[in-house]
């Protein structure tokens, strides 16, 4: 059974002459990595908003487990059924690495024995140790923001993982850990991740592969 | 609860945009502190300084009602006012009987002439107004210039005052210190003894001593005369308080006053009375010789509400509505209040001007750190906080900052609150003397004295100072506005946060 699903999805931004998604009928599952390709501006990062919730289809719809995504309370699917890594990373500058992710641990509502372990633990994982847990954002390199944005959207165990551009600012070892990781979640942990990239080896890693072309 | 972590977190972290708005309400605060403060004893004392004292009063004749009744029936004034004649002692002592009259003691006034060997102590008021002090001078002219008829219709006035008290509680200027019998001792109060008080003034100036006697005329038949035995002196302290003044006539001079029993002048006034001739005037009204006197009784109250009580009473008691129930002490009491009510009615209009102004920086400020904090807002929601707990949260943070504000400039405004209104205060005090000063020269009057009737003392001991300002109801008028304030500088916050699309974070990537 797909965990997502498109139907007949397009969309258009608000005052926007064109379309930027057009008609697509894509499904999603538990247990695999997809990956979704294009040229720059052809739609990912709006394909990307529109399964996390952060806005509605301009025509078409989006299934969550057969369940309309627009019935469903946006707050309550973001917070703890997807994490989402943006693009931009999205991190809050006035708090720490730890702090920026407990807060999406506590904004989940769900209960951990230990809140604050698990939540150094996800940075471990992306190999940020304490030290550099306990920094305020704006003192971590672009890419140490990019693996906290990934430990965030990871933290609260999700079942559906959206990454935008999750390597984008990151040296090749470093990459493959990442990958690994996401390969994890989805062969072991049957997660659902779905990952917009430029990156061969990324894509490399992918159970399906959707390119995306612009609307023209 | 973490939105409250959250709250708390953020006001340290941003704390150069949280200190602006801190400093802000900090000033609200403690300019309202000492609003509230001035507000506060103000009514303090309004409502609980007439407790504490013992309060005076007594029944007349209620002049403001009788005019309006004169003006509502086309009635003359006049006609009326003779009708509602002062009560009778009989109808004094009965409304003595409400339980809530404490004591109720009486005197019986009369204005006499002097009589052989007796000259009364007089001012030259025309000349020597406002420059030269009271000094005993010959009579001159005292003979005509007397002889003026008063206006309360007490008949011709003579040159003394001839007060005869129930007791000794009654006389209450005795009581205040204000005069003192330096030598002899008093009347009786029980029998009519014929015996008096005198001041030392006039004993001097007619060379009497104790057990001298003194003859006394009534002013309307020169014939009756009464005869009364020096049985003590009295010292006054009025009429040095009361230097300048000019004198409405020689019988309210301070020196020119005798005092004696009840009994003594009720007796006096029997014999005029049995002696009396009667006639018509020319406008055909019914004229008498008998010697005039004036009964009035006060009533003692042991507070306020026992006071209050008895003007009940008393209409309950039958009173016409002609006849008032007054208390000197109560009027001086709230006289004494105005400095304070003005500063009162200043500090309000202070405190409103303060908090329009405060409010409405404060909802700019929020408005603009709003924007500051659009990147924030974008996050929270798009890792799926929802709105509701973004605004509580937001609402959280003005509260942690309007408090400690609030807290601060409580203890700052407690501190100075006091000398603060203090200083306020004696400088309307002193405004509302000079003010009354240049009234009383305008009309001719010197002196000190507040309008009243001439010769009456009357200026107020106004309030001073206040002590203790800033209690708990402050504190809690102040934590009040404050949330008044961050609710109302949130208002922009919860628009702002609840109409922000989250989408736009994505456009926002800075
Ligand atoms: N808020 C917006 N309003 C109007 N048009 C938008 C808005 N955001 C994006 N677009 C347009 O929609 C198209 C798709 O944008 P999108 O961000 O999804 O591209 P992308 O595939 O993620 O590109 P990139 O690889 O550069 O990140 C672009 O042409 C862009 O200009
Ligand atoms: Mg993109």
């Amino acid at each position: 059974m797909s965990v997502l699903k498109l139907e007949n999805l397009s969309y258009t931004y608000q005052g926007a002459p064109i379309k930027v998604l057009d008609h697509l009928n894509y499904e999603f599952e538990n247990g695999k990595i997809y990956c979704i390709m294009g040229k720059s501006g052809a739609g990912k990062t709006t394909l990307l908003s529109l399964l996390s919730g952060l806005t509605t289809p301009t025509d078409g719809k989006i299934f969550f487990k057969d369940q309309d995504i627009s019935q469903i309370n946006k707050y309550n699917y973001r917070s703890q059924m997807v994490g989402v890594i943006f693009q931009g990373y999205n991190l809050l500058p006035h708090l720490t690495a730890a702090e920026n992710v407990q807060l999406s641990m506590d904004i989940s509502e769900k209960i951990f024995p230990d809140k604050v372990r698990h939540g150094f633990a996800a940075l471990a994982k992306v190999e940020l140790g304490e030290e550099k847990a306990t920094r305020r954002i704006l003192k971590l390199s672009g890419g140490e923001q990019q693996r906290v944005a990934i430990a965030r959207a990871l933290s609260y165990d999700p079942e559906i993982i959206l990454a935008d551009e999750p390597t984008g600012n990151l040296d090749g070892e470093t990459q493959e850990g990442i990958i690994t990781i996401f390969k994890k979640l989805a062969h072991e942990e049957n997660k659902c991740v779905i990952i917009v990239t430029h990156s061969p080896e990324v894509a490399k890693a992918a159970d399906v592969l959707y390119e995306l072309t612009p609307v023209s | 609860m973490y939105i409250l972590k959250n709250s708390i977190r953020n006001v340290t972290r941003n704390a150069g945009r949280n200190i602006l708005i801190g400093m802000i309400v900090l000033v609200i605060a403690i300019s309202s502190c000492i609003a509230l403060s001035i507000k506060q004893s103000a009514s303090q004392l309004q409502t609980t300084g007439l407790s504490k004292i013992e309060i005076t009063g007594s029944i007349s004749v209620d002049r403001q009602a009788l005019m309006s009744q004169a003006q509502d029936s086309g009635t003359d004034m006049r006609a009326l006012m003779q009708e509602s004649e002062s009560l009778t002692l009989a109808e004094m002592q009965n409304y003595a009987t409400s339980v809530n009259v404490k004591d109720f003691y009486y005197t019986l006034s009369s204005s006499m002439s002097k009589g052989t060997g007796l000259e009364p102590v007089s001012t030259d008021a025309v000349t020597t107004a406002a420059t030269t002090q009271t000094q005993p001078t010959a009579p001159t002219e005292s003979e005509e210039s007397n002889k003026a008829i008063s206006p309360s219709g007490m008949g011709t006035q003579g040159d003394f005052t001839l007060t005869g008290y129930s007791g000794e509680n009654a006389m209450t200027s005795f009581i205040s210190g204000t005069n003192q019998v330096t030598s002899g001792q008093l009347f009786s109060f029980d029998t009519a003894d014929m015996t008096c008080l005198i001041s030392e003034e006039l004993a001097t100036f007619n060379g009497l001593s104790l057990g001298s006697t003194i003859q006394l005329t009534n002013p309307n038949a020169t014939t009756e005369v009464t005869t009364l035995t020096v049985g003590g002196i009295y010292k006054t302290t009025t009429a040095t308080a009361d230097s300048g003044a000019m004198r409405f006539s020689t019988a309210a001079d301070p020196a020119n006053q005798i005092y004696t029993g009840y009994n003594t002048l009720n007796a006096i006034s029997g014999q005029s009375l049995s002696v009396a001739t009667l006639g018509t005037d020319t406008s055909g009204n019914q004229t008498t010789t008998a010697l005039r006197t004036q009964e009035s009784g006060i009533y003692t109250f042991s507070d306020m509400t026992a006071y209050e009580n008895f003007k009940t009473d008393v209409t309950a008691m039958g009173l016409p509505s002609s006849y008032t129930v007054t208390s000197t002490d109560v009027t001086n009491y709230e006289n004494s209040l105005l400095p304070l009510e003005n500063l009162n009615t200043f500090a309000t209009i202070f405190l409103v001007l303060v908090l329009l102004i405060g409010g409405s920086i404060l909802v700019v400020l929020n408005i603009l750190s709003m924007r500051e904090r659009k990147y924030e807002i974008g996050v929270l929601t798009a890792i799926g906080m929802k709105k509701k707990h973004v605004v509580f949260q937001f609402i959280a943070e003005g509260f942690i900052v309007t408090l400690i504000a609030i807290l601060l400039g409580t203890g700052i405004g407690a501190a100075v609150s006091v000398p603060t209104a203090n200083a306020l205060l004696s400088q309307q005090v002193a405004s509302i003397q000079t003010q009354e000063e240049s009234q009383q020269s305008n009309f001719g009057r010197g002196g000190s004295s507040s309008g009243g009737r001439p010769g009456e003392q009357a200026t107020v001991n106004y309030v001073q100072s206040i002590s203790s300002a800033t209690d708990i109801t402050v504190v809690m008028q102040l934590i009040g506005i404050g949330i008044l304030l961050t609710l109302l500088s949130s208002c922009g916050a919860m628009v702002f946060i609840l109409r922000y699309d989250p989408l736009n974070i994505l456009s926002n990537r800075s």
